[in-house]
């Protein structure tokens, strides 16, 4: 039978829809299509897909009313794709719930990578990203989530409680984008200012150190300036 | 805010304490006893010329006057209030300040007019720029495409894939003038300059840098040097990378003979040094200075599309330092590459 992921997009402009549709077809997925938000909710109702690939400016209302609706019942994997490049706009949609964010216009290799990241990602959580024996492997990463230990390449790394928690959560949302305010809510209960956003950014930055990151060549833990940051996945 | 207060508080108290002594030297010691009015009307157009609006001056006045009453006037070092004589050169000090404070005022505005009106005329130039050099990739994406579509069975595959080439590389091209021009209207909110800075980890925007720039360039021998300490600077971090990416590019485009690339950041107490350099053949000071200064397209330049596009990123990348209140420069090294520096302020200093 059809082994095939099932992809529900949803763009107005009808050029970029043959685009992106083409570009997920030559690589074997299955593409449904929708044009405004209305259509698209109903699409998604009746077919279930398995990830969402969702413009902001449709003309019936900006995709995030589309991002709320589903995730009152779904953690199916959402891509947005805007011609906004501001972070605020970002920061909104990947608050709201959305995994991932591309800027128009991209490229058909990063589009690709996004959308395969999104699906992995997905697997895991519905595995709530543990392998059996409540381990989390990326790569030489391994990390034990019992014994609260983090090993790379055999090797383990000391991280301070807040270090490995700031890691743990990471690596149970791999491959989505987790913005500032949503990890300083989960590390620390607190909301978003400028002092929490400063204690992210120097426990980040010794965390970067630790696992042996250089700018440029990150290890495990991209990211996103201005925005958040987000475990490879 | 507060800063120019203290300022304005300290310039008026100095100038009359100024005034006020030299008096007492004139009146008492040398026996001069004309200038006294005269060196308080001075001090109070000082205090009217350097100080904010017209408050200053008013009181200034005012103090004077009372100075003079107390101190210069018969009877001496006792107020009088009576006689005429000293309403009259209170009355005068007061008109100065007045009158100074108008004056000053209007040539504050007249100056933010002008300084308008150069921002208008920079943006004109940049769009006529824009507009102008957007043919040439245009040109190029239009008629490969039309090309292939009219030619498809004719053309061989290796044709075709050089067109296809073409086409993207001039999009890229597009995508970063789309880019810039972004920049520009984030920086400007109607009439004023605005900036929004938050603390930025200077390893992270590095990284973005980097990540962006090996998306659309093969090029990759980059070295990078930043402090070992954790730095932590205020900045609009998207208009940053939005510079050096632009330095970056520049000098894989236009430094011939480059092999190497270094990208570096320093600092200090006050502020941070970001510079980008190459070991290509270097740049021509003059030129490109001016086109840190808005000066792109001058028609010597003209049909040589490659440097015009050098010239709208720098103003952009001049732009955006001059808006964070830092400075950029251009020179060349002793080995002969070129050398791209700006500074940025460490500290959040007030945004005038």
């Amino acid at each position: 039978m059809n082994n095939k992921y099932k992809v529900l997009l949803i763009e107005d402009e009808a050029n970029i829809r043959n685009l992106v549709s083409a570009m997920l077809e030559t690589h074997g997925y299955q593409i449904i299509t929708a044009e405004t938000c209305a259509s698209g909710v109903i699409l998604f109702d009746s077919h279930v897909p398995d990830l969402v690939v969702l413009d902001l400016g449709l003309p019936d209302g900006d995709g995030n009313r589309f991002i709320r609706y589903v995730r009152k019942s779904s953690a199916v994997p959402i891509i947005v794709l805007s011609a906004r490049s501001g972070e605020k706009d970002k920061i909104a949609s990947l608050d709201l719930g959305a995994n991932d964010y591309i800027t128009k216009p991209f490229g058909a290799g990063e589009f690709m990578a996004r959308v395969r990241s999104a699906l992995r990602n997905f697997r895991h959580s519905s595995q709530e990203g543990r392998l059996p024996g409540g381990k989390f492997i990326l790569g030489d990463l391994v990390i034990d989530y019992d014994a609260r230990r983090v090993c790379v390449s055999g090797n383990e790394i000391h991280f301070t409680q807040t270090e490995y928690n700031i890691v743990a959560l990471l690596s149970e949302h791999s491959g989505k984008i987790m913005t500032y305010s949503s990890m300083i809510k989960a590390i620390w209960g607190d909301h978003e200012d400028e002092g929490s956003v400063k204690k992210l950014q120097v426990n980040m930055a010794n965390i970067r150190k630790k696992l042996g990151a250089k700018p440029g060549e990150s290890r495990f833990i991209t990211n996103e300036l201005g925005v958040g940051y987000r475990m490879e996945g | 805010m507060v800063k120019r207060v203290i300022r304005d508080i300290f310039i008026s108290a100095a100038a009359l304490c100024s005034a006020f002594l030299v008096s007492l030297l004139f009146h008492y010691v040398f026996d001069i006893y004309e200038h006294v009015s005269t060196l308080f009307a001075f001090a109070v157009f000082l205090i009217s010329v350097y100080t904010d609006g017209y408050v200053y001056g008013v009181v200034s006045a005012f103090v004077g006057a009372l100075a003079i009453n107390y101190a210069f006037a018969f009877p001496y070092f006792e107020f009088d209030f009576l006689t005429p004589v000293n309403f009259i050169s209170a009355f005068v000090m007061v008109i100065i300040a007045v009158l100074t404070g108008t004056l000053t005022t209007k040539l504050k505005k007249h100056e933010a007019e002008k300084a308008e009106s150069e921002r208008e005329r920079m943006r004109a130039n940049l769009l006529r720029a824009v507009s102008h050099d957007i043919r040439t990739p245009l040109t190029t994406i239009y008629g490969s495409a039309s090309t292939m579509e009219e030619e498809w069975n004719e053309l061989s595959a290796e044709k075709k894939l050089a067109m296809l080439k073409g086409i993207r590389e001039d999009s890229d091209w597009l995508v970063r003038m789309v880019e810039n021009l972004l920049s520009v209207t984030r920086m400007q909110d109607g009439q004023n300059v605005k900036i929004i800075k938050t603390p930025t980890v200077v390893d992270e925007l590095i990284d973005s840098v980097l990540v962006k720039f090996r998306k659309g360039h093969q090029f990759d021998n980059i070295r990078i040097s930043l402090p070992d300490e954790l730095l932590i600077v205020p900045m609009d971090a998207m208009l940053i990378e939005q510079v050096i990416i632009n330095l970056m590019d520049n000098a894989v485009r236009h430094g011939k003979g480059m092999t190497e690339m270094s990208v570096s950041v320093c600092s200090s107490d006050d502020d941070v040094v970001f510079e980008i350099r190459d070991n290509g053949s270097g740049i021509s000071v003059e030129r490109v200075t001016r086109m840190l200064n808005g000066h792109y397209g001058d028609s010597k330049d003209s049909g040589d599309g490659q440097k015009k596009n050098a010239g709208i990123g720098l103003s952009v990348c001049a732009a955006i330092v001059r808006a964070h209140g830092g400075d950029i420069f251009a020179e060349n090294s002793r080995e002969g590459g070129a050398v791209f520096r700006f500074i940025l302020e460490k500290e959040e200093g007030s945004v005038e």
